[in-house]
């Protein structure tokens, strides 16, 4: 583990069944260098999700050796692993409110707040100044017109732009989207992707995508990772997520 | 990763509190603009709370009205707070000392026998010189039958009249009469006349024949004279000297009040004296609240226990339907105990509107209710009233039946895991 990481996985693995099938997902090792884009590959249903999950700490890891998180270049890092063990769920709710964005595939917004008021959500649950953020990133995301409609009014593409700059608001270190255009047309798909890597360039945030769309990635010139898949006597799927640099 | 590093994070109360309240804060304002965007939803759980209270606060109301109906005239009449003594005894000096030195006797008086305790009374400088026959009630300051503004005859020549002698006699407080006492004595008949002061005239119900209320010393002095103790012209007004050793008939028992007439009239039963009460229609007034309260409380409890769980369950299924905004305020990191509150305080709004609206609507009924029983109300009675006691406490039982309906869906919302909801979306 170097300063560089943001996150270093160790044995991390994580189980559940659904309508009798085994899924399992493995993380042997993985080092998540600061202020890289990077891409997960993976068909649906490859632990492209779970993955996301378990670095947003939202999903606990059934096994691990090691978790460590390092929010902030050169302060100290946070064991996951030990923060989940302990019970620490409102810890964890702390790191990621503060240092982690997560944009889902569809929905995140609050149905009964305006955009405006859930773009600036994070902030307000961390007590920070409104500033104009959401203004500012609703221009930069071509929403500036749609700040004070309900999340209904708009359009699918509007809408998951609104997450992205919800997701972005409160500044986090490191940005989460889970195929953030997959109900959006291929037009506005590729629109929404490049201005989610040039906020990400702009604020400086690592950005971690799940996708299956490998040309969008390569067009974008991100780095990317793809899951390894495998399925055992037809019951047990096993995803693994191999070391950076061995993958793409 | 050094232990001390690992307790940084176990010592929660260090950071929790300020923080905690603000999460509150925020989940409040969140659970009220959620409550207003849904409004449809939120409208139907305020019907179907306000249906199932408002009909139990006109129950409540109807039975408390008319319970109170019949209850005050009970605790306001002197009547039923007395104890008459059937036939006639021997009572002591003594017993009435100790009689009223009892903290559950508000009033006592001795009595002589009923024969000798009459008189005639006329006015004696009036035209009609009507002269009629009075019974002779013994009486004293503190009299619970006179009313609170009657003094109570204090001089043995001070008077008051029952309403009927006041009426035949054409007399009222000021008036000066006579009373007329006769005897056969050594087969003569006499005839002494006594010059009385009437202080004031008795409320209806206090006698309801003609009767004049006098002090203990003039119907002693009365019955002595009948009795041809006392030679004729001895004075009857002035006060005879008290003789230790008398003893009375009877006496005028009056309880402080409805509750302890039982009690008296057991400690009497004791001793041998029988009394007549007027218990068993304040028994039959308490019987009735207590079955009533029984019927209503019976009703009530089904009533809110249905609703507990028909609102339970809707708040229950209400979850699912929201996991996805759970999800959010748990991906942007509010704490799971603030995310529990969201379906609490939601349950709250409802308890509250709930209750307000029901009554509102519960004092239309009661306005109508009473106008329609105006005719056979007296003052100031209605047939269907609350107290505000009453309502607070609706309120306090309505917010713990919404929070008990809530907390199987806040205890669910605990238990979801925190990114389930998020690809369902």
């Amino acid at each position: 583990m170097t300063e560089e990481t943001v996150f270093s996985l160790r044995g991390v693995s994580k189980h559940y069944s659904a309508g009798g099938t085994e899924f399992r997902l493995n993380v042997p090792e993985l080092d998540i260098p600061r202020g890289i884009k990077l891409a997960i590959i993976g068909e649906s249903g490859s632990g492209k999700s779970t993955l996301l999950e378990l670095l947003t700490l939202l999903l606990r890891p059934t096994e691990c050796e090691s978790f460590q998180f390092t929010p902030v270049a050169g302060n100290a890092s946070y064991d996951v692993e030990g923060m989940w063990r302990a019970g620490a769920a409102d810890q964890l709710a702390d790191l990621r409110s503060t240092h982690v964005g997560y944009v889902v595939q569809s929905g995140g917004l609050l149905p009964y707040l305006s955009i405006r008021d859930n773009i600036n959500l994070s902030l307000k649950l961390l007590q920070k100044e409104l500033g104009g953020v959401a203004e500012k990133l609703a221009g930069m995301l071509e929403i500036g017109a749609q700040l004070d409609k309900l999340p209904s009014m708009l359009s699918v593409g509007q809408y998951q732009r609104a997450t992205i700059a919800r997701a972005l608001a409160h500044q986090p270190v490191i940005l989460v989207a889970d195929e953030p255009t997959a109900a959006v047309d291929p037009i506005n798909a590729d629109r929404i992707l490049s201005i989610l890597t040039e906020l990400a360039d702009e604020f400086g945030v690592t950005l971690l995508m799940a996708t299956h769309h490998l040309g969008q990635v390569k067009r974008l010139g991100i780095d990317s990772v793809e899951c390894e898949f495998e399925i055992r006597n037809g019951r047990t799927m096993i995803a693994s997520i191999p070391p950076l640099g061995t993958g793409a | 990763m050094k232990l001390t590093d690992r307790f940084k994070y176990l010592d929660r109360s260090k950071l929790m509190d300020p923080k905690q309240r603000h999460h509150l804060r925020l989940i409040a304002e969140l659970a009220a603009r959620d409550y207003r965007h849904d409004w449809i939803m939120s409208t139907c759980y305020i019907l179907a709370l306000a249906a199932v209270l408002m009909p139990l606060l006109v129950l409540f109301g109807l039975k408390f009205g008319i319970i109170s109906n019949l209850l005050e005239p009970i605790k306001q009449d002197p009547r039923y707070r007395e104890i008459v003594p059937v036939g006639s005894g021997n009572f002591s000096n003594a017993w009435f000392e100790a009689m009223s030195a009892r903290s559950d006797v508000v009033f006592i008086i001795p009595k002589t026998r009923a024969i000798a305790a009459t008189m005639k009374v006329r006015v004696p400088d009036s035209q009609v010189g009507r002269i009629i026959d009075v019974e002779m009630i013994p009486s004293a300051a503190g009299d619970p039958s006179m009313g609170a503004e009657l003094p109570g005859p204090g001089e043995s020549d001070e008077v008051i009249l029952s309403a009927s002698a006041a009426d035949r006699l054409g007399a009222q407080a000021g008036t000066r009469i006579e009373g007329i006492v006769s005897r056969t004595q050594n087969d003569r008949q006499e005839t002494e006349l006594i010059p009385l002061t009437v202080i004031g005239v008795a409320p209806a119900g206090a006698f309801s024949r003609n009767g004049i209320f006098v002090s203990i010393d003039l119907l002693t002095a009365v019955e002595d004279y009948r009795d041809g103790r006392s030679a004729s012209g001895a004075g009857l007004t002035t006060a005879s000297d008290a003789d230790p050793d008398r003893m009375y008939a009877g006496f005028r028992l009056f309880a402080d009040e409805i509750d302890n007439v039982e009690t008296l009239r057991a400690e009497l039963a004791r001793q041998g004296v029988d009394v007549r009460t007027k218990s068993a229609d304040i028994e039959l007034v308490k019987s009735l609240d207590t079955n009533l309260s029984i019927v209503y409380w019976v009703i009530a409890l089904v009533s809110v226990g249905g609703f507990c769980f028909s609102f339970g369950a809707s708040l229950w299924a209400n979850i699912d339907r929201k996991k996805g905004e759970f999800s959010v305020l748990r991906m942007v990191g509010f704490h799971t105990q603030g995310i529990v509150w969201f379906p609490l305080l939601q349950a709250l709004f409802t308890g509250v509107l709930g209750w307000v609206l029901a009554a509102v609507a519960y004092f239309v009924v009661q306005v109508a209710l009473n106008a329609m029983f105006m005719d056979n109300l007296g003052a100031g009675q209605s047939v269907c009233r609350l107290l505000p006691g009453h309502l607070l406490l609706a309120l306090l039982l309505t917010l713990v039946a919404a929070i008990t309906a809530a907390v199987l869906g806040g205890a669910r919302v605990a238990r979801m895991e925190p990114s389930s909801g998020l690809r369902s979306l």
